[in-house]
């Protein structure tokens, strides 16, 4: 891939002068100013005045300074719950840390991180019920959303969009006219898009949505109006007196709202073909004497899918499951077009969550305070993804 | 470079008409019709009478309660005259338009210096910049209204636009192809007396079209595309763009769904007609956006 490195300036063959040298960096900075800049000033600066601003009372005026006054309210001030919650994410990075280190048996390793990470998941397991119910509920709830949006699309976008790149890079008549008709979802505008779902997923009986639960032999249901968990009907209601961290956790247990699935197969309508875009690429990368050697060896079909195929595609993998994780803590567009008030909020995930508290609210300094504890989630998984899944990268050269 | 896949070897005797192979085709078949379905149900529904919109409502294309049984065309004058699309439209166009411009030039500029300069500092301003990208959006949302309040840019045309021509992304991506310029071609140039600035637009820019379309595309249908930023840096319809302007409608227009439907037709067909035409260029743009290196 990058064989045409030649164009590097340090292969320059005459020494420069000093003075020329001086007017080659005198350049070269007024060429980065107005990207440095407007990078600095709207990308960099922002991170540390979001910071300022969470630490204050901040309706569209600046008001009283409450310190962490804010971070208070959205975690609450119980200390034993907080203790449980900063344990966990200590335990979760020692753990990171431990199975990057290279130095270490890989048995001690394994171990120690394993360990480690169950130690973190038991503490969150315990502490995160407590935490959620001394704090902001509204902002634990929509991180749950947030949670079962990440796990219902991703895995599913990634497994359609490589089997529709495998059957689109088979030679046949129309290929190309395939594979216009299933990027078109992606490249529509959301905002356009999410209006046409509103209408197939709304609860009259004749919308598209009750048609096919009729033919599958459903009564009518709500659809983008259903705050229900789905799996609630296999559990009932919880039995009166339950303890908080049970209590807690049967609520996730209940599912996904039926709002929020008929926003995920919206996810899924919009990104399969993106996601097979990408991976159509990421297989016209594999050299094909590969596949000619594994004919060759007389591999099937199956395993040089698992051998070849599969090995030779995990940068792309994992490129997209960074970006699909990222980009659910991003979604904002179809998810502001297909929210209803009847839905109750199950479909609001975090960003949704922001931009109300700042937009419905006027509250800027709390709006300030969660985006800070969003941008550390998104960090600290991208540095799990980095660390676990990166490892397993196989990167063909 | 850019071959297409071909998995199987292409010596092979013509591939037999099997029940796997066929199961295959339908499977493929069946995915385009559900890509396409909401499309189609998008035009049938912009062609109803709000009667038919309840008396016509199958869901199904290949019934004919899908389609109405005359096409209205007058819900698209009515839409694009209740919605103001007109204003909306233009807004969009010129603000879209302003955004690709800014971030061509802006990282024009930088990603030459990163690729042709050497001088200090280059490798740690690259990482500081390409590091702002894993923030998201939200994070941005409040201290940007603040700095763009202050900065007296708020409703404007400005607001809308500078904060997103500062492209880390972008100057990361061209730089990547500046790179592969040969050092030899410049050098040439430089002996001629050519200045940095003239080696950028008349040797580097006019060899790398391709990226540079990628990069006006992409920042052209960010821009067309956003709701979120214009939801809260603008409050009149003065600089307000598409997107606003169809959820509102949406909103406003209650149960007239041939009206929505028409106005969300008219926000699609631009986009979906510039992809048709330029589909080639338009999948490279996307697919190179989402590879990195």
């Amino acid at each position: 891939m990058d064989s045409a490195r030649h164009g590097e300036p340090r292969r320059r063959t005459r020494a420069r002068i000093p003075a020329a040298r001086a007017r080659d960096a005198l350049a070269a900075w007024l060429f980065v100013t107005p990207s440095g800049i407007l990078i600095a000033v709207f990308g960099i600066f922002p991170l540390f005045f979001t910071i300022y601003v969470s630490l204050f009372k901040w309706r569209l005026t600046p008001g009283a300074f409450l310190g962490l006054g804010n971070f208070a309210e959205l975690f609450g001030t119980g200390g034993l719950p907080l203790i449980g919650l900063g344990a966990a994410i200590v335990a979760a990075a020692l753990s990171i840390l431990l199975l990057g280190r290279d130095g270490l048996p890989a048995g001690v390793r394994n171990a120690g991180g394993l360990t480690l990470g169950i130690l973190s998941a038991a503490a969150l397991a315990a502490s995160l019920p407590a935490v959620a119910a001394q704090g902001d509920k509204e902002v634990f709830d929509s991180l749950r959303v947030t949670v079962w949006y990440a796990l219902l699309t991703v895995p599913v976008q990634l497994a359609v969009g490589l089997s529709i790149a495998l059957l689109l890079t088979r030679k046949f008549r129309g290929r190309q006219v395939f594979r216009v008709i299933y990027l078109l979802p992606y490249v529509a505008p959301t905002v356009a898009t999410a209006a046409i779902f509103q209408l197939l997923f709304s609860l009259r009986p004749d919308s598209l949505a009750n048609q096919v639960a009729a033919a599958l032999g459903s009564q009518p249901l709500q659809w983008l109006q259903e705050p229900k968990g789905v799996l609630a009907p296999l559990f009932g209601a919880p039995p009166p007196g339950l303890g908080v961290v049970p209590a807690y956790w049967m609520e996730w247990v209940r599912g996904p709202s039926l709002a929020l699935v008929s926003i995920i197969f919206y996810s899924w309508w919009v990104f399969v073909g993106y996601y097979a875009l990408i991976y159509i690429n990421g297989l016209s990368a594999i050299p094909r004497q590969l596949f000619e050697a594994a004919e060759v060896d007389g591999a099937g079909k199956l395993r040089t899918f698992f051998s070849i195929t599969l090995p030779l595609l995990s940068p792309t993998t994992y490129f997209l499951t960074l970006l699909g994780v990222i980009g659910t803590f991003k979604a904002f567009t179809h998810l502001y077009v297909l929210r209803s008030a009847a839905a109750g909020g199950t479909t609001d995930s975090i960003s949704i969550e922001v931009f109300f508290t700042f937009f419905r609210k006027a509250r800027l300094g709390y709006a300030s305070a969660i985006s800070i504890v969003l941008f550390l989630t998104v960090l600290g998984l991208t540095l799990i993804q980095q660390r676990t899944l990166e490892r397993r990268v196989t990167y063909g050269d | 470079m850019a071959t297409e896949a071909r998995p199987r070897p292409r010596a092979q005797p013509r591939p037999r008409p099997t029940a796997g192979r066929a199961a295959l085709s339908v499977l493929l078949v069946l995915g385009a019709l559900v890509c396409l379905m909401p499309f189609l149900y998008l035009i049938a529904t912009s062609l109803k009478s709000a009667a038919e919109t309840i008396t016509r409502a199958s869901p199904f294309p290949f019934l004919p309660d899908f389609w109405p049984s005359v096409p209205r065309w007058s819900n698209y004058a009515e839409a694009w005259t209740r919605a103001s699309f007109s204003l909306y439209f233009r807004n969009s166009l010129i603000t879209a338009a302003v955004t690709a411009g800014g971030v061509v030039a802006a990282s024009s500029l930088a990603a030459y210096a990163f690729a042709k300069i050497r001088f200090a500092g280059s490798r740690a301003l690259l990482s500081i910049f390409v590091a702002t990208l894993i923030i998201p959006e939200s994070v941005y949302l409040v201290p940007n209204f603040i700095i763009v309040t202050r900065l007296g840019w708020y409703d404007t045309l400005a607001g809308l636009s500078v904060p997103f021509m500062g492209s880390a992304f972008s100057i990361f991506l061209l730089r990547q192809f500046f790179a592969q310029i040969p050092a030899e071609l410049l050098e040439s140039a430089r002996i001629d007396g050519a200045g940095h600035l003239r080696s950028l637009f008349s040797i580097v820019m006019p060899l790398s079209g391709a990226p540079l379309f990628t990069l006006a595309f992409l920042a052209f249908v960010g821009s067309w595309n956003s709701l979120q930023w214009p939801l809260v840096a603008t409050r009149t319809p003065r600089w307000r763009p598409l997107t606003v302007g169809l959820t509102t409608f949406i909103s406003d227009a209650g149960p007239e769904n041939q009206l929505i439907m028409a106005g969300a037709l008219i926000a699609i067909a631009p986009v979906i007609i510039f992809y048709l035409v330029a589909q080639k260029q338009f999948t490279e743009a996307i697919a190179r956006s989402g590879i990195k290196g």
